[in-house]
């Protein structure tokens, strides 16, 4: 559905983006994730022909993407608003029209969802008028006007309200239901492990990872074990660091390239301390994805 | 439905529906109706009341130095002769008369004096119009015939006809036609200059910008914007035209406002076709920069303040208007004439004026179209590069240098 290939961006003398592939396949949920300021959102402006790349390919359906191919987007930038003087059900129709819907159709939709959401009352009022929670939800449904086989949502749960946020989950697994391709970019990993197949990290323009959530599970993860025991653990700063640490409960982080079957060797040899749980847990994505960012400092600084 | 169209009905309905649109429509013709109305009732009252202080009698003494007072029109006045100026002064002063007129020995060069009761500022000009009166009067029966009195009185009025070739030429009324592109020029300027700057800041404003551009190409978003805001300009100025034009038809008269002899206007096709053309590319290059000025700046409160200097651009050429208007070819009428902020003006000036050459034509105009071709390319790259900079101006320098 996606594919981007050799992108790279340059803003004046500053490279933003360096050389960056990746592919998203039809149907599936995508996560696009990196700190602020790694260049998501101006791979996505990119992506949607805001932004004139300096070199590579962005396509979408093989083709460079263009304003007439609006009805099959759904797009929610980070940076996002909408017509505050204008009626609810104005600014939906003009926003359908926009994705080349005709003005009776968008409106006939567009009131369907605001009976969805409670917010049929509202369609002649102005946006100004309305609460923030209930801008939102407009906001989202501008977005899903034409149905789109592309969503594309950044940060979308950004200042959402719990309510909006069940909300926008439902729309994202209805549109995966209906086999629509859809890039989440987000900064929530447990959203990211529950919707996304697949992700991509960026991190200062560059690629960092680029696979399947349960691949990098496997592959990056430092396995954290969880201690219950009796006695005394002496720490050993060549095999693990504590996170926690009490009487009778631990957490050890495995260094790098140590195994577990070593740590278990270097416990059962420690006099007094009876072990009753031993438990080999995986690492969440936001502890690789914080993993990933400290050990690039740590190279950083040492360089 | 095209997008262009799509935008433009949305922005039109938009404006139109705006109360702020009606009031700022509304307010010019019903403020000139009600300085008409001012000025109509202020002079029925001031010219009754003089009229009625003129006719009002009073008691009169003269004393004639100028030997050129007839004693007939004395007596029709029912005026009385004093001995000397102190007598008049002291009649005046107990009373015994209400005005005293001294007629000096050579009133071309010495002023009538008049001594006379105060009976308020208004009243007290029928003294002047008394004491006048009965010196014309007299002199009309030395002169012998009223006709020559008044031509004595008043300049002859002279008509002027002068040819271009065998063909009569039109004078002031070939000005009239061409000389309104330029005020229309100037109305449409002020009445939309702020509504273009701020057009496109309120996308950007709402950060609703990002999603629009990817349903429509940023030219199309501009064309129907442009487009909406020109057709509500022209509701506008009919909206300000119509009553001045019905007042100037149905109440000519009572208003004193003087008539226009359709004959006498020049309704010559050069200049009109050259004003037309001069307009319409002097409206597309400011509203061009305009909108570049409104796309490049993060709020509509930072563009308001582009605002004036735009209309200063256009008011330069009124600080060389008698250069202009006399001297067409000196060098600041030059300049004026083809520098890109200054021309609109100066050369609707001058093809009103008709000292507009077809090489100044040419020129004029060349430049004007490149200019619009230019401008309206920058404003488009700069709604690019800059609709997306919410907190931040986007400066001529990266304008010109970034290429993504």
């Amino acid at each position: 559905m996606v594919s981007i290939d050799n992108f790279r961006m340059d803003l004046g003398q500053s490279r933003i983006i360096n050389n960056l592939s990746f592919e998203v396949y039809e149907g599936e949920t995508f996560g696009f994730l990196g700190s602020n300021g790694s260049g998501k959102t101006t791979t996505l402006r990119a992506l949607l022909g805001i932004y004139k790349p300096t070199a590579g390919s962005l396509c979408i359906k093989k083709k460079p993407y263009h304003p007439s191919m609006g009805h099959l987007l759904g797009y929610l930038p980070e940076e996002r608003g909408l017509y505050k003087k204008e009626t609810v059900l104005d600014t939906m129709v003009f926003f359908g029209q926009l994705k080349q819907m005709s003005s009776a159709k968008a409106r006939k939709w567009s009131l369907n969802y605001l009976e969805r959401v409670d917010l049929l009352d509202k369609a002649n009022t102005r946006i100004d008028r309305l609460s923030g929670g209930q801008q939102q939800k407009i906001q989202l449904g501008v977005t899903i006007i034409n149905d789109p086989q592309l969503l594309i949502l950044d940060e979308p749960t950004k200042g959402l309200d719990p309510i909006n946020r069940r909300l926008l989950m439902e729309i994202i697994e209805e549109r995966s239901k209906a086999n629509a391709t859809v890039i989440l970019v987000t900064h929530q990993m447990e959203e990211v492990e529950r919707l996304c197949e697949r992700i991509v990290l960026l991190k200062d323009g560059n690629r960092r990872l680029y696979d399947t959530v349960d691949n990098i599970r496997n592959q990056y993860s430092s396995n954290i074990i969880e201690l219950e025991f009796d006695g005394n653990i002496i720490v050993n700063d060549f095999l693990f660091q504590t996170s926690s640490l009490t009487h009778n409960f631990a957490t050890l982080i495995p260094n790098k390239d140590v195994a577990t079957s070593s740590i278990i060797k270097y416990l059962s040899n420690q006099n007094g301390l009876n072990i009753y749980r031993f438990e080999v847990m995986k690492a969440s994505l936001e502890d690789i994805f914080i993993d990933i960012y400290k050990d690039d400092q740590k190279e950083n600084i040492s360089i | 439905m095209s997008h262009i169209r799509i935008v433009f009905k949305f922005e039109f309905s938009r404006i139109i529906h705006k109360k702020s649109f009606w009031i700022s429509t509304l307010a010019f013709p019903l403020l000139i109706a009600a300085i008409f109305g001012l000025s109509y009732f202020s002079h029925q009252a001031s010219s009754t009341s003089t009229q009625k202080a003129a006719q009002s009698k009073f008691s009169i003494a003269i004393e004639d130095k100028s030997h050129l007072i007839n004693p007939l029109i004395i007596s029709r006045y029912g005026a009385s002769i004093v001995k000397n100026k102190a007598q008049g002064i002291s009649e005046v002063k107990s009373r015994k008369i209400d005005a005293f007129f001294y007629y000096p020995p050579n009133p071309t060069k010495q002023s009538i004096k008049i001594f006379a009761k105060d009976v308020g500022l208004v009243q007290n000009y029928k003294y002047s119009t008394v004491a006048s009166s009965i010196l014309k009067t007299s002199l009309a029966i030395s002169v012998g015939s009223s006709e020559k009195m008044q031509l004595l009185q008043h300049s002859p009025k002279t008509t002027l006809t002068t040819y271009v070739g065998k063909k009569q030429a039109k004078g002031f009324g070939r000005v009239i036609v061409p000389g309104i592109f330029l005020i229309f020029f100037y109305i449409t300027i002020v009445l939309l200059g702020n509504r273009m700057l701020t057009s496109t800041t309120e996308e950007k404003e709402n950060r609703v910008i990002e999603m629009i551009l990817t349903s429509i190409k940023a030219r199309s978003l501009i064309i129907g914007k442009f487009i909406a805001l020109t057709i509500t300009g022209v509701i506008q100025i009919l909206a300000i035209l119509t009553p001045i034009v019905i007042g100037y038809i149905w109440f000519r008269s009572k208003l004193h406002i003087p008539g226009v002899n359709l004959s006498q206007i020049s309704f010559a096709i050069g200049p009109i076709i050259v004003g037309m053309v001069v307009f319409m590319l002097g409206y597309l290059l400011f509203s061009a920069i305009l909108i570049a000025i409104g796309s490049a700046v993060p709020t509509a409160k930072e563009a308001g303040s582009f605002f004036g200097f735009t209309i200063m651009a256009m008011l330069v050429p009124f600080y060389a208007l008698s250069a202009i208007v006399t001297s067409p070819n000196q060098l600041i009428v030059k300049v004026l004439t083809y520098f890109p902020l200054t021309s609109p003006v100066t050369l609707l000036l001058r093809n009103a004026v008709g000292n507009l050459s077809l090489y100044n034509e040419v020129i004029g105009i060349g430049i004007l179209f490149i200019s619009v071709i230019f401008t309206a390319r920058l404003a488009l790259r700069t709604f690019n590069y800059g609709i997306l900079e919410y907190s931040r101006k986007v400066g001529i320098k990266e304008l010109l240098t970034r290429k993504n």
